[in-house]
């Protein structure tokens, strides 16, 4: 029990100024391990976890991209040893697994999991948030000109292109894996011109944001899902949660592009649910993720 | 501008004085005293006994922080409480104690998210103006990020805190609980040497540890004593593992588990700067950990020590005094408390970057 | 004379790769019984070129054995020599004596691919040719640079049951909604069947 009289008051020493600790300006560089030689090397992405290049592999014309995991100084080296090649290869074997079963995804070109790399296919293309900023854009334009008869024919390719977007996740979750990651920027819309085994190291067939505005992109075009740095077997307790945050995550991607893309989203739901037997109860928990906001209330 | 400020969300009371002289200047601590309900080895603190203890202390420590702090009751601007998030019984005799004292004085009451309270104390006694947050508690485990007026929670727990599973993780080995368990697991741990393998859960910029207790059960019995030595825990090289390193293990895993979330959150926003509030903030090898992670990205960490990361009345003080600036006080009506507060409820009108 | 390409694999541009086709081979029992003698002068990777889809799974196998010649301390050679090494990565699964049975040459073996490291400056394209020419009786097949022509003799059958792949390859693309012409069909499944065979050879050993 409490006895007060027992105890003494712990005074706290006052505030100090601050004493900002010192920074580091000679920031240490990463070096790749063999046989990646910064040379031919191209840095694509400095995520938390991997330094992303694009480079080739296998042949002058193949592209691909390196993903390399370096060891972090922060974790005892057998704990970080560990993760590396836990998560080298479950990426890679989530890739194996959904290029099998015919969902479109990077192929997986070789890894060392104890060097930390993995190395994937290139995929040529332009992404689905490329794709809805210069369609918001063009939208945003034609209101201004009054001449909403010729966006049409767009909106029904627009609406086309989310309902393979809807069926394509719908076939990653109907072979039980979740994406982790599902933005808009990871879903590509592949060149169809892009042959497999040639570079053309040109023009993507879908123009980058800044070339918007102007000519309406082809929306042809395979829909290829990419970094699967987070993706995993979805356990079966709790496969509906996980199906559902991919696609509420997807959801706040379309809403934080522009209100006017919103309303696409429920063509790619339309189409999801019309993608395989587990959908329904996807959908179902989609409604409890969105009214908790993904994270649920804390207690102190 | 003075403020006291009224802190009793888990099982320490609190009361804090602080003057802002003006917003250029650095705030001023007045006073800063705290009394802590420690629970006997093996047990947690629970509500009623914490309640009872906050009673107990909570007139003692108003009329000795005003009396150090030398001022006069007609010079203090408001009173500061926190109103959550905590457990309801605590909060509740301190929102009582704030009511009182707020009627007796005729003082308006600002109610302070606790979070917020870390998160400003933090940036105020270090400097740093836009870090990316980790806020480490009994009760909270969140990685938070400034934007467009709120505290935003990109990263959290997905079960448990990280205090909480450092605490039951020391019980289930019998690890006192004065002055902390995570205290005493820091001080084993240095002498800890073979890694054990724990449970690593990481989801996006979330968090689980639930897995870590159950594991913590099966490592307990497997470093008993009165076990015969061949059906013991053994390292690889076959030695014995011992308590010492069960904690070592704890702590790199945990640890890495929070500095990860935290890079993730870091890499997402583009920030350099992290500030690591909150009791588990005061443990040196996460803030060890926490600046190698912060010197490959380019930054630095931010930390407090124990004086600040462990719950204190000043912050409280402090982040309600930045509140009451703002023309923002709670109604007598509102002034209760609530157990759940995200800490991005809280609109932060003092800051306009 | 044979006909010998010399392949620069990207990032192991120092390491040179001599590969060499030959179809109609009539002394394969000859070869294979040099390989079992270990006679040096055969230090080579004779392939089953039925079991070689196309180029980039041959090039991966050779891709990771120089790697893990190379850098053994991440990758470690897991058989004894570079040379067996490769026959070992084609294989899927850890069995040696069975990666040699499948891939490697047979006394049956008529079409035949020859792949030898120059890891030593005495192995260059020339030498390879001159004593492939005197070694193995048969028609050599010239080696473009892309190496397409090293999937000529693949047996399909025989490689998706390799790699187990079901006989209806890959699942369908996209569901309903697929947008593959149907033209691109059979070059899909290659590639398709491609991906497969690279993935398990990136994923042995995990």
């Amino acid at each position: 029990m409490v006895s007060p009289a027992a105890a003494t008051i712990e005074p706290i020493a006052p505030l100090r100024p601050p004493t900002p600790p010192p920074s580091n300006p000679s920031r240490p560089l990463h070096t790749l391990p063999p046989p990646f030689t910064s040379s031919n090397l191209q840095l694509l992405a400095q995520g938390a976890e991997a330094l992303v290049y694009k480079t080739t592999f296998l042949t002058p014309n193949t592209p691909c991209v390196v993903k390399y995991r370096p060891p972090k100084p922060y974790r005892h080296p057998t704990l970080d040893r560990r993760l590396t090649k836990a998560r080298i290869l479950a990426e890679a074997r989530v890739l194996v697994r959904a290029g099998r079963e015919g969902v479109s995804v990077p192929r997986v070109l070789g890894a060392d999991w104890e060097a930390g790399w993995l190395v994937l296919g290139w995929v040529e293309g332009g992404s689905v948030r490329a794709v809805l900023d210069g369609w918001t854009e063009r939208v945003k334009n034609r209101r201004k000109a009054y001449e909403a008869s010729t966006g049409h024919a767009e909106e029904k390719e627009m609406l086309d292109l989310m309902s393979r977007i809807g069926s394509c996740i719908g076939h990653l979750h109907s072979i039980g894996i979740a994406h982790g990651d599902l933005t808009t920027s990871n879903i590509m819309l592949k060149s169809p011109s892009a042959d497999l085994n040639s570079t053309t190291n040109g023009q993507a067939a879908v123009p980058s944001s800044t070339s918007s505005g102007s000519a309406i992109p082809s929306l042809a075009g395979q829909i290829t899902l990419i970094d699967f740095g987070l993706a995993s077997h979805m356990v079966p307790h709790s496969a509906d949660e996980e199906g559902a945050v991919d696609l509420y995550v997807l959801e706040r991607a379309f809403s934080a592009t522009h209100p006017a893309a919103e309303p696409l989203f429920a063509e790619v739901l339309k189409a999801y649910g019309q993608s395989w037997k587990g959908a329904k109860g996807v959908l179902k928990r989609l409604e409890d993720v969105r009214l908790r906001g993904r994270k649920r209330s804390m207690l102190g | 501008m003075i403020a006291i400020g009224l802190e009793g969300s888990a099982n320490k009371i609190a009361v804090g004085v602080i003057s802002h002289p003006h917003p250029s200047k650095p705030p001023i601590v007045l006073a800063n005293l705290r009394h802590t309900y420690n629970s006997p080895p093996g047990e947690g603190f629970q509500p009623k006994e914490t309640a009872l203890h906050h009673r107990a202390w909570v007139v003692r420590l108003i009329k000795q922080a005003v009396k150090q702090a030398g001022v006069k009751i007609e010079d203090i601007d408001c009173v500061c409480y926190t109103k959550g998030p905590g457990m309801f019984a605590p909060l509740q005799s301190t929102a009582l104690a704030a009511r009182t004292i707020a009627l007796l004085w005729k003082k308006p009451l600002v109610g302070v998210n606790h979070c917020v309270g870390h998160i400003e104390m933090g940036r105020a006694i270090t400097g740093a103006n836009n870090p990316v947050v980790l806020y480490v508690s009994g009760g909270n485990t969140q990685v938070i990020a400034y934007s467009a007026n709120r505290y935003r929670i990109f990263g959290e727990t997905l079960d448990i805190a990280i205090g909480n599973c450092i605490d039951r993780f020391a019980r289930v080995l019998m690890i006192p609980n004065d002055p902390f368990p995570g205290y005493n697991v820091e001080q084993l741990a240095k002498h800890g040497k073979h890694l054990v393998d724990i449970p690593y859960t990481v989801k996006g910029m979330d968090a689980s540890f639930t897995g870590i207790l159950a594991a913590a059960e099966l490592l307990a019995k497997g470093i008993d004593e009165k076990l015969p030595p061949e059906k013991r825990l053994k390292t690889e090289s076959g030695e014995l593992v011992t308590k010492e390193d069960l904690c070592f293990s704890l702590q790199e895993t945990v640890f890495a588990i929070l500095v990860e979330i935290t890079e993730r959150a870091m890499a997402h926003v583009g920030a350099t700067q992290v500030l690591v509030v909150g009791g588990v903030g005061s443990n040196v090898r996460l803030q060890q950990m926490m600046g190698l992670m912060a010197r490959d990205r380019g930054g630095s960490v931010f930390a407090t020590d124990e004086r600040f990361c462990i719950d204190n009345g000043i912050m409280i003080a402090h982040a309600g005094l930045l509140e009451w600036g703002t023309g923002v006080t709670t109604p007598l009506e509102d002034s209760g408390c609530t157990q759940r507060f995200r800490t991005d409820e809280v609109y932060v009108g003092w800051r306009d970057d | 004379m044979a006909q010998v390409r010399t392949i620069l694999l990207p990032h192991f541009e120092d390491y040179p790769v001599q590969v060499a086709m030959f179809k109609d081979v009539t002394n394969a029992s000859f070869l294979r019984s040099q390989l079992l003698q270990a006679n040096p002068d055969f230090d080579y990777a004779f392939l089953d070129a039925a079991m070689i889809l196309s180029p980039l799974p041959l090039f991966l196998a050779i891709t990771l054995s120089l790697h893990s010649t190379l850098s053994p301390a991440t990758s470690p050679l897991r058989t004894r020599t570079p040379h067996s090494e490769l026959v070992f990565r084609l294989h899927p699964n850890n069995n040696i004596g069975e990666s040699y049975r499948k891939f490697g040459i047979s006394d049956d073996t008529t079409n035949l691919i020859a792949v030898k490291f120059s890891l030593t400056p005495d192995v260059t394209n020339e030498s390879v040719a001159k004593h492939l020419s005197e070694a193995v009786q048969g028609v050599s097949v010239d080696v473009g640079e892309d190496g397409s022509e090293l999937g000529l003799f693949a047996d399909l059958s025989k490689i998706k049951k390799i790699y187990k792949v079901n006989d209806g390859g890959v699942k369908g693309k996209g569901g309903k909604k697929g947008v593959t012409d149907q033209v691109g069909t059979v070059k899909d499944e290659r590639s398709a069947l491609e991906n497969i065979i690279m993935g398990v050879m990136t994923l042995k050993g995990s």
